[in-house]
């Protein structure tokens, strides 16, 4: 803290168009101490910056629900700000801050933590900061909650478990998040895959405040921690900014499991019905090749090219040669291995979607694939990997999980490895997927 | 190009009016490898009524969606949206009730890419066959749309809130209306709303503005050609002719939407202001830094995903909120029963210089989504407003009239609810 830090760490002109070359994004990685990773991305030209506190936990259902509710409830109430008013308060004064709760499944793991969004410290009133105070408050809000008998606020828990609840069960409301909710439980009855990522209502309503501060202390001294900045401000500041929270935790650190791949049992077509006007069809495909393995790339483009976007194979057939639906696209978890496809159609053409879904995924097996397709789903890819250094929040949701996941290039390498895929690098990530599950949801009579 | 700097801002603006009457907007963006481009259209899906070329219209609901389903279907066999992902970009439209919207994203080709959406949009190429086929996959959307609760319960309220507007109809059209969409009915309002002098040109991104312009001015030509004229023929008082309306469908808890139905504001500054200060007074009603937040919270009434804000269409305004809630009804009752107090105190000077503060910080902060910046350019441009003028907005806005305004719009009278339940949910009204 001697060291006296010029400008509050910001760059000058010069630095700033060095650091800001496109393709060229540096993530600055610091061990701050034994499992508290610092990840830094140094990039003046946003007008915000974000800074992401998360534990790391092993996703499990013996504790997933008790991570859901954590972070709300930490976000309801400080010692020094009582209540949610005097909190969004706190906020307005810093120039409209926010900070949400971070509940995310990164394959078999499950974080948990607060995410902070602010105004870039040069749009301030003279004299007056934001970084600084932020981080001071994301402090508060982790290490200062207001307990009693050893346990978190009652009232704050019980009013957090019924949003909680609220939104477990809104998952219904969005009708094809719902259905691939229910093909993901299906495939993934031996995987932590399926478990749901915020836990099950039964169990959010047994939570006990005490459990839940008892639970907290100890994820706060055994989990592997993860903090992200991006914004303006050199790391050795932002790592000095954190310093009075890590002087406060009693860290007893345990290391966790590697990532695995898809293990689940046996397959399943389920039916499910519905009051609704349209049907979703949701299809299942597991493969060996995770986001850890050298055929990751090839999986990728495989995926794009078969249901990812409007000129993938799935669109150009299913909607627009036979104008069976207006939604349908795949999706591949690269984590776990597993490929997903789903459709909004008609009841009655469900057999019909059935089919031109695998002739579409048989052509892609079959290396029917032109080599325009190919280098579409390339540009798809490369494009969309160099827009994700163009936010913030962008670079903090994919940078903050990759190495979490397990994958181990760098952009620049993983890049590169996507313009050496062949097509027949693609049909043999085709050849890999095996179809697993279904699920329909269809409407009553 | 006229250029005008937003030093308090760290953006500059590029702004032109070309000799066919488009107006370009250019944000240079330099560093980002993004680039993004709106075309957009000033005509949405409410403008259903127009004359033109002499003649007056009265086409079919869901017109300007469908046309903007089949303005990518080109003439040859081409595939417009194969030709941008050879590019490398994506592309993708959006149509609202008072707008539609064209745009692409890239990090290279950019050249290319906007000359392909110039050229896109404004080459109508509709057959008998291909608009039939499209009746397949819009009833799909509409299939979607009528399972999407929020959909809902939006749709509800503009039918409870409104006498004649066609706000009151879905912006898809329904099945019934869409049947009616011939490729000559097509033709007719892409030839009334989709010339240049109806129309924007908007980019976000490292790019030459003197590029845009230039290709702006060989694609589309420099001659000037007729506008339709929009026919806003409704008669809309603020009352609601239903207070309350409500429907059952597969949601897990009821979920609400209310308007109070407000005064449209005028365009140009004094209409933005206008929308600031309602904004501002939502904040202050039923922000999540105000009182009635915290006791609704408290009490259970609202959960997080109660939210609001003032909501303005061509010839529509309203101040409005929505969420979850087992007991809606009292939340409209808290609302103008807090408006009232509110009215009669007036807002505190420090709660004010703090909601403004923050209003201004998160507007700032959305300038880095290329995405919302692009779009409020243009929407903001429809009202006859420079975006990038907003802090010096806020800066003249005063606590009298944000108190004025909520006297003055938050009453029962002008208020209308919607509620969706699920199946097994007796109604508690």
């Amino acid at each position: 803290m001697e060291k006296v830090v010029y400008n509050n760490g910001y760059m000058t002109e010069t630095e700033r168009q060095n650091v800001a070359t496109k393709e060229n994004i540096m993530i600055e990685t610091t061990q701050l101490i034994p499992g508290v990773t610092l990840r830094c991305c140094r990039d003046s030209r946003f007008k915000q910056g974000c800074l992401s506190f998360q534990l790391v936990r092993r996703m499990d259902a013996s504790e997933a629900h008790l991570n859901a509710l954590l972070p709300a409830v930490l976000l309801r109430a400080t010692n020094r700000h009582p209540d949610l008013r005097s909190i969004t308060q706190h906020l307005d004064d810093l120039y409209g801050a926010s900070v949400s709760t971070l509940v995310r499944r990164v394959g078999d793991y499950q974080t948990v933590g607060l995410y902070c969004g602010f105004m870039d410290d040069r749009f301030a009133l003279p004299g007056e900061q934001v970084l600084a105070p932020m981080a001071e408050f994301l402090e508060e809000l982790l290490l200062d909650s207001p307990v009693s008998g050893g346990a978190f606020l009652p009232e704050l828990v019980e009013s957090e478990k019924k949003n909680l609840i609220a939104t477990i069960e809104s998952e219904l409301n969005d009708k094809r998040a719902y259905a691939m909710g229910r093909l993901l439980k299906t495939m993934c009855r031996e995987d932590s895959f399926g478990l749901p990522r915020l836990g099950e209502k039964d169990q959010v309503a047994a939570i006990k405040p005490k459990e839940l501060l008892d639970h907290y202390r100890r994820i706060l001294r055994e989990s592997p921690i993860e903090i992200f900045y991006v914004g303006s401000a050199e790391s050795g500041y932002i790592a000095r900014l954190m310093g009075p929270v890590l002087e406060k935790l009693e860290r007893n650190y345990v290391n966790l499991p590697a990532q695995t791949a898809f293990h689940g049992g046996a397959g399943e077509d389920v039916v499910e019905e519905m009051d609704v006007s349209q049907g979703k069809l949701c299809l299942g495909f597991t493969t060996p090749i995770t986001n850890r393995s050298p055929e990751f790339p090839a999986m990728q483009l495989l995926n794009t090219i078969f249901g990812a976007g409007m000129t993938s194979k799935l669109f150009m057939n299913v909607r627009e040669k036979l104008s069976l639906c207006y939604s349908v696209g795949s999706g591949y978890y690269g984590s776990k291995g597993i490929v997903t496809v789903s459709a909004g159609i008609d009841f009655d053409k469900e057999q019909l979607a059935r089919e031109e879904i695998l002739r579409q995924f048989a052509a892609c097996q079959a290396g029917d694939i032109s080599e325009e397709e190919l280098n579409s789903a390339k540009e798809a890819i490369l494009s969309s990997l160099r827009s994700t250094h163009d936010s913030p929040g962008s670079i903090e949701g994919y940078y903050a999980t990759a190495a979490l996941s397990g994958m181990g290039m760098t952009p620049e390498q993983y890049m590169a490895a996507v313009k050496n895929v062949t097509l027949a690098d693609v049909t043999a990530a085709a050849r890999s997927l095996t179809p697993h599950s279904s699920y329909f949801l269809k409407g009553v009579n | 190009m006229e250029r005008i700097e937003y030093p308090m801002l760290d953006e500059v603006l590029y702004r032109q009016v070309l000799p066919s009457g488009l107006t370009v907007l250019v944000v240079p963006r330099k560093g980002f490898s993004k680039k993004l481009a709106y075309f957009v259209t000033d005509y949405g899906s409410i403008h259903t009524h127009f004359s033109f070329g002499g003649k007056e219209y009265c086409a079919p609901a869901g017109v300007a969606h469908y046309l903007e389903h089949k303005l990518f279907d080109m003439p040859g066999g081409r595939d417009v949206s194969a030709e941008f992902a050879a590019l490398g970009a994506i592309t993708n439209a959006f149509t609202s009730y008072d707008m539609t919207a064209y745009y692409f994203s890239c990090t290279e080709n950019f050249a290319d890419c906007l000359h392909l959406l110039l050229e896109f949009v404004s080459t109508p190429y509709f057959t008998e066959e291909s608009v039939a086929k499209e009746q397949g996959i819009i009833d799909q959307e509409i299939g979607m749309n009528e399972d999407a609760p929020d959909s809902r319960v939006y749709e509800d309220l503009m039918q409870a809130a409104y006498r004649e507007h066609p706000i009151r109809v879905p912006i898809l059209g329904t099945s019934e209306t869409i049947r009616k969409i011939t490729p000559e009915v097509l033709h007719t309002c892409h030839r009334a709303f989709y010339t240049p002098g109806n129309m924007l040109l908007c980019v976000v991104g490292d790019v030459e503005a003197g590029e845009v312009a230039s290709i702006a001015n060989a694609v589309l030509g420099t001659e000037k050609r007729e506008v339709g004229r929009k026919l806003r023929d409704w008669q809309e008082d603020l009352t609601c002719p239903a207070a309350y309306t409500s429907r059952t469908m597969e949601v897990a808890m009821p979920m609400f939407s209310l308007a109070f139905k407000c005064q449209p504001p005028e365009k140009g500054e004094a209409g933005i202001r206008r929308e600031m200060v309602a904004d501002l007074a939502a904040e202050a009603l039923f922000g999540e830094s105000s009182q009635l937040y915290l006791r609704l919270y408290e009490e259970g009434i609202i959960d997080s995903s109660f939210g609001g804000g003032f909501e303005t269409i061509d010839g529509c305004a309203m101040l409005m909120a929505s969420g979850d809630s087992y007991q809606p009804q009292a939340v409209l009752d808290a609302l103008i029963e807090q408006a009232a107090k509110l009215a009669e105190s007036g807002i505190e000077e420090g709660d004010f210089n703090r909601m403004k503060r923050s209003a201004l910080g998160r507007r700032i902060r959305g300038l880095d989504s290329f995405d919302s910046t692009c779009f409020r350019l243009c929407a903001y441009h429809l009202s006859e407003f420079a975006y990038f003028d907003f802090p010096a907005v806020y800066a003249g806005i005063t606590r009298e009239e944000v108190r004025d305004f909520l006297a003055e719009a938050v009453r029962r009278e002008n208020s209308s609810l919607s509620v969706i339940y699920p199946p097994k949910e007796e109604e508690n009204l």
